[in-house]
């Protein structure tokens, strides 16, 4: 256990960069009521739901995602930080799609067929909501048509598919294979990870990016979707 | 006795053949332990323990996923179900694992190399399951079906490993579908050691009892064990269709089965010794339990795989105290449940076989070895959390296996092994290296170590100053250049591969 710090004190009573700078603590310590709370009292002080997001969302997630990689935060700790930004995220997502401001982003996230090793999907599923992605998790031992039929349902930007055998790692290429053919690949950035894979690989079936880790597949994410809208803009 | 160095040896030639050849070279099926066991649970913890998991599988249950067979067993036999959950009844799977052997045969196609799992002994595997092998010559790189190959040649050669493996590694260039029946035939032809069979799909659990059957007999293949093979709980308290449906195959064609709980605590379990125990013993009483359902009487495995996570980054860790301790403790509860034990190995992270490699893997065959594995997989050849399947690191541990088999034996205690005639004869202040009892002794009297150097600092220098990795490199080539395959009989050959072409063909390369 950290040491308990003072704690009472009021939100609403600090202002604007003192509430901002009070939130990036509040990620860092994983708490989702207050990151809701402060949320609301910047929108109700007039801040646009955008600018809620990258001052103090983002800029948050993005101090916890720099200590989880340099070995100061726990997994256990940046799952209840993910947790906290999510909380966030879900009060702006209403406001973000009534402004036309595009959310960060979205991922359809799932082991292939015949693989259940979900254990390293879950921690990339973790850091992409704390990057302030909404991730769909369809599970584990997805077919391609229940790949199909999640990206048809939730609209994606990034279909993540990962693997951790090498009996169910050429199905990837099976999925993306599937993808061109139906015309859909340009659709989406397709990002694939697990242990056994290698950068190689990744290029060889047809993704978009290999990931390493947690950590690496939220910032490539984060690059490829800005690259994607500034070739589209 | 005779008096030494009066007799005619033979001389040089003799004595060099002699000395080359390692004590380890003689012909060994398992190692009989002649030690005690290392409990770190006494009786109260343990009945605490064995209470709690009781509690998870009347409570909570495990899932049998997709599997409605195995649920209909279960509902036979007095489990509730509900979904795909079973919650056995306080003692049922006890009760169901009275039919199961306490140690078995496994028999080999080369008898003098049938082994026993179970009781006071232990069986040495090498290590399983890697997509990658590395060498010091061509770095890290996918296995193909030549890595495998190597391995069961490396494994058939060093004596101190007693069974073939398994997946030794896994040949990624062979389709996916496939690949079962070169691993297989692989295992037959270059080795005569038993060996492992497949279990990634339960069409190629049955492809690997038809393999076994055209080598030992259909007969013999129904009342006898030739093929043990690895079972691994999707951990926590879930059974998926794939390992269910292996397990299956295996059970009615009475072959041998490893229930593996293979936990990662932290993530596949609560963080605690104790709890991760409890959980270990529930999965592993419902998954054996089940072979037993299937088919009464089939052997069976306890087995554990004890890792934790890296809490920094969720990456298994190897070598560390904890794990160590639940091996233990499994190995006590196995132990008391009267069923053969399957767990260590030469585990570690590291990624390259340096000193990170050396002191994990110590630290797990250590462990294993006080705690009474029956049957230890990943002895020689893990890196980087079975990622890898090393070369070099096979030799290094191969050593070690050696080592453990001397260690386990224990202290002789003849009349030799009390040395008072030794004693006697040299007296205070002389040394004993020209005793009676040192030149009869001598060769065996300690273990020689086939890789460790511990020559003068000059004289290492002048043979090259090699490392431990640059030495195992010129043992494992040394080994392969040396292998002879172990004669197999033609119409049996010809038949498995006759067997292996019609099945292949009988369907589409797949990738999955
Ligand atoms: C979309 O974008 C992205 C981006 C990044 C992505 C990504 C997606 N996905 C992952 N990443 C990346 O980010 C993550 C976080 O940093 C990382 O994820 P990882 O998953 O790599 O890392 C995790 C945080 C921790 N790592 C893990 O969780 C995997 C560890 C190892 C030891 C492992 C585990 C734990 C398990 N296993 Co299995 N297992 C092994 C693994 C060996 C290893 N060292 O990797 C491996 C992969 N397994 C293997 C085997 C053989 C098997 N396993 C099996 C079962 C299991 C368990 C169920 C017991 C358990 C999984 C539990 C679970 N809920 O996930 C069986 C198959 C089950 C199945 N149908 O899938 C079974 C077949 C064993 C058997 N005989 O029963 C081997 C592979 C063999 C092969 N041919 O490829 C293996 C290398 C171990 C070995 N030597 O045997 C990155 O890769």
């Amino acid at each position: 256990m950290t040491e308990a710090f003072d704690d009472d004190f009021n939100l609403s009573e600090l202002d604007d960069q003192e509430l901002v700078t009070q939130m990036h603590d509040d990620l860092y310590d994983g708490l989702k009521d207050e990151i809701v709370e402060g949320t609301e009292i910047l929108l109700d002080r007039g801040w646009g739901a955008e600018k809620v997001l990258n001052e103090a969302l983002v800029g948050g997630m993005q101090i916890v995602g720099v200590d989880f990689r340099d070995g100061i935060l726990f997994v256990p700790e940046v799952l209840l930080a993910a947790n906290a930004m999510k909380g966030g995220m879900g009060v702006l997502k209403p406001l973000l799609a009534e402004t036309g401001v595009k959310p960060i982003g979205k991922m359809v996230i799932g082991t292939v067929k015949g693989d259940i090793h979900d254990i390293g999907k879950n921690l990339v599923g973790m850091m992409m909501e704390g990057a302030g992605f909404e991730v769909i998790d369809i599970g584990i031992n997805n077919s391609v048509d229940e790949y199909l039929a999640a990206l048809e349902e939730h609209q994606p930007d990034i279909l993540g598919l990962s693997a951790l055998l090498t009996t169910t790692m050429p199905y990837m290429k099976v999925v993306i294979d599937e993808l061109v053919k139906r015309n859909l690949r340009s659709q989406y950035i397709v990002m694939v990870g697990g242990a056994p894979l290698n950068e190689e690989f990744g290029a060889a079936v047809g993704a978009d990016a290999y990931c390493r880790d947690a950590a690496e597949a939220a910032a490539q994410a984060t690059r490829l979707i800005e690259a994607r809208r500034s070739a589209n803009a | 006795m005779d008096k030494p160095g009066r007799r005619r040896s033979g001389g040089r030639s003799s004595r060099v053949a002699a000395r080359q050849a390692s004590a380890a070279d003689a012909l060994v099926t398992h190692i009989d332990r002649g030690i005690p066991y290392f409990d770190v649970l006494n009786e109260e913890a343990l009945a605490l323990i064995e209470h709690n998991a009781e509690t998870v599988l009347e409570e909570i249950g495990i899932d049998f996923k997709d599997a409605p067979d195995a649920l209909a067993l279960w509902r036979n036999a007095g489990a509730v179900i509900e979904g795909e959950r079973v919650r056995p009844p306080r003692g049922l799977c006890r009760e169901l694992l009275k039919t199961a052997p306490k140690e078995f045969t496994q028999h080999a196609r080369n008898p003098a190399r049938s082994t026993i799992i179970g009781g006071d002994r232990t069986v040495l595997a090498p290590a399983y399951g890697s997509p990658f092998v590395r060498d010091l010559d061509r770095g890290r790189r996918y296995a193909t079906i030549e890595d495998f190959r190597n391995f069961v040649k490396l494994t058939y050669i060093n004596q101190g490993l007693h069974h073939s493996g398994g997946t030794v590694c896994e040949p990624v260039d062979l389709p996916v579908n496939k690949r079962h029946f070169d691993m297989v035939y692989s295992h037959i032809k270059y080795s005569d050691k038993p060996f492992m069979g497949s279990v990634t799909h339960p069409e190629r659990a049955q492809d690997t009892v038809d393999m076994a059957k055209i080598v030992f007999g259909d007969a013999f293949v129904q009342d006898h064990c030739v093929t043990t093979s690895l079972i691994n709980v999707n951990s926590p308290m879930t059974f998926d269709a794939t390992m269910l449906g292996s397990a299956r195959v295996y059970a009615e064609n009475n072959q041998a089965t490893i229930i593996s709980p293979f936990i990662l605590a932290g993530a596949m379990s609560p963080v605690t010794v104790a709890g991760t125990l409890t959980q270990i013993l529930a999965e592993a009483l419902a998954g054996m339990a089940y072979t037993q359902l299937v088919r009464p009487g089939a052997p069976v495995i306890f087995g554990t795989f004890a890792s934790a996570i890296s809490m920094q980054s969720g990456a298994p860790t190897f070598g560390t105290p904890e794990p160590s301790l639940v091996l233990l403790g499994a190995a006590s509860l196995a132990r008391r449940l009267g069923i053969p034990f399957r767990s260590g190995g030469g585990l570690c992270a590291s990624k390259v076989a340096d000193a990170q490699a050396a002191y994990e893997s110590a630290n797990t065959l250590q462990a294993a070895a006080f705690a009474g594995v029956n049957f230890m997989l990943h002895t020689a050849g893990w890196l980087e959390g079975g990622l890898v399947m090393s070369y070099e690191k096979f030799v290094m541990d191969a050593d070690q296996a050696n080592m453990i088999a001397v260690f386990l034996k224990g202290i002789d205690l003849s009349e030799n092994g009390q040395a008072m005639d030794a004693l006697r004869e040299i007296g205070p202040g002389a040394h004993f290296l020209g005793a009676t009892h040192t030149q009869n002794n001598f060769e065996k009297a300690f273990y020689r170590s086939t890789m460790a150097d511990n020559n003068s600092f000059e004289q290492w220098q002048e043979d090259g100053a090699l490392d431990a990795e640059k030495r195992a490199n010129m043992r494992w080539k040394a080994q392969l250049n040396d292998y002879e395959a172990p004669p197999l009989d033609v119409a049996i050959d010809e038949a498995l591969l006759e067997f292996m072409a019609r099945r292949k063909s009988a369907s589409a390369d797949q990738d999955y």
